[in-house]
């Protein structure tokens, strides 16, 4: 992972929602629009998560087309545009290593492989990499004031879509502690930003 | 969703919504999040601003280029279920006053399906002849909701795709079993189990060509499938083949 500081993703010039209604309208070119623009860093997010590229794929595949199909679901008044499409996304992403994970949840071995492979995935590099008050907006301060390893505990589970189980593994803390330090996160992460 | 009803969200559901939108809620607890979130608007509005507070996140993630393939397969799915041209204004107003409503009967169930089906229908006979394509709308029995679209096209690689409408509510220890039964066959044929809101491709090259009012259906059965390979539990499910062009 670079040390550059990570691109700045909010793009003003894009209207999320504008491109939403004309999908709902059935404008194809909407979604096309939508994919040129968002494609890229769904399937990061997506990839990120359940950690196989093909599966990634066919996951943003069903992302769209259920984006397509529900845009006239979207509520403006409820949450962003922005906000709606990656939660489609990371909602299939998430669904796809929960089910997965009940089915390895019993053996040791798979867990045990699985743990090997994220300690791979250099998560300190990236926690090195963090520009916070830069790159994340209204969040960023409001992570600074957690203490690393519960941050890291949000980040892993954000962002790789680890369980309690599998953050518990990765930072080697009992897992009781592990639900602690999220749920008084999130407390804290909901006073800071309100 | 007001700042005022906001207000009076209760901490503790707060804390479900953004476990849930963290991804740290066990598989179970997902699906009954997501079966409340149907009509709870209180938790709707607190998982919606922990979409909104957490975003930002998906930033430390850096994009990958998607394959060539990935868009065309979008549109080819896209293709089968869309109102097929842009509309002119007024007729987008239509859509975009009607759109939740229709959405909303399509969940909650209703009239809706004709109005999906018509839209395909229409779009379809305006556009020039293409390879002859079978479509499926799924309804619940009961409620007759749809909950699922078939495709399947009948020459070519064939392969019948299952596209979720929503998400369906399966209880723990059971699965959707997707199956198919064409006129004179002796027995309903099994295409897989189903995991719920995502897409399942089936080939079908084995199996004769989809024929018009070819059956198709979901049934509940043991997690891993029917014992027996024939449908064993009830229909949650169930449609017939209509060709569209």
């Amino acid at each position: 992972m670079s040390r550059d500081p990570p691109i700045v993703t909010a793009l003003p010039e894009f209207d999320y929602e504008a491109t939403l209604a004309a999908c709902a309208a059935g404008e194809r070119a909407a979604l096309q629009r939508l994919y040129a623009q968002e494609g890229g860093r769904l399937l990061g997010v997506v990839q990120r998560i359940v950690r196989d590229t093909a599966l990634a794929e066919d996951i943003v595949h069903d992302a769209c087309v259920n984006i397509w199909t529900r845009a006239a679901s979207f509520d403006p008044a409820r949450g962003s545009a922005r906000g709606w499409i990656y939660s489609v996304a990371r909602h299939l992403a998430l669904n796809a290593v929960r089910d997965l994970a009940r089915e390895v949840e019993v053996d040791d071995d798979t867990a045990a492989a699985l743990d090997a492979r994220a300690s791979l995935e250099a998560w300190h590099d990236m926690a090195d990499a963090f520009v916070w008050q830069d790159s994340l907006g209204r969040i960023g301060p409001c992570l600074e004031q957690l203490e690393p390893v519960r941050r890291n505990c949000v980040l892993h589970a954000y962002v790789d879509g680890l369980s309690h189980g599998e953050i518990a593994r990765r930072l080697e803390a009992p897992l009781g502690t592990v639900k602690a330090w999220i749920k008084r996160s999130l407390a804290a992460l909901r006073e800071c930003m309100g | 969703m007001s700042t005022t009803k906001t207000g009076s969200i209760p901490p503790e559901l707060h804390e479900l919504a953004g476990e849930y939108v963290l991804g740290t809620l066990p598989a179970a607890r997902r699906r009954e999040v997501q079966a409340r979130l149907v009509d709870d608007l209180q938790l709707q509005a607190a998982v919606h601003a922990w979409e909104d507070r957490l975003l930002p996140l998906t930033g430390l993630v850096e994009p990958v280029a998607p394959s060539p393939r990935l868009w065309a397969r979008i549109e080819r799915s896209v293709d089968a279920l869309a109102p097929p041209a842009p509309r002119p204004a007024p007729h987008r107003a239509w859509w975009r006053w009607d759109s939740l409503a229709l959405w909303r009967g399509l969940t909650a169930g209703g009239f809706a399906i004709a109005a999906l089906l018509a839209a395909v229908l229409v779009g379809r006979l305006a556009e020039p002849p293409a390879e002859a394509r079978f479509m499926v709308v799924l309804v619940a029995p009961d409620d007759k909701a749809p909950g699922w679209v078939v495709q399947a096209s009948a020459s070519g690689a064939r392969q019948v795709e299952l596209i979720p409408l929503g998400v369906v509510e399966v209880p723990r220890d059971k699965a959707l079993q997707f199956w198919t039964k064409a006129e004179g066959w002796s027995a309903p044929v099994s295409l897989g189990l189903v995991t719920p809101g995502q897409t399942l491709r089936v080939p079908v090259g084995q199996l004769p060509a989809v024929q018009p009012d070819q059956l198709f259906e979901l049934t509940l059965e043991p997690r891993s499938g029917s014992p027996t390979g024939r449908p064993t539990g009830p229909v949650r499910y169930i449609g017939r083949a209509v060709k569209v062009m």
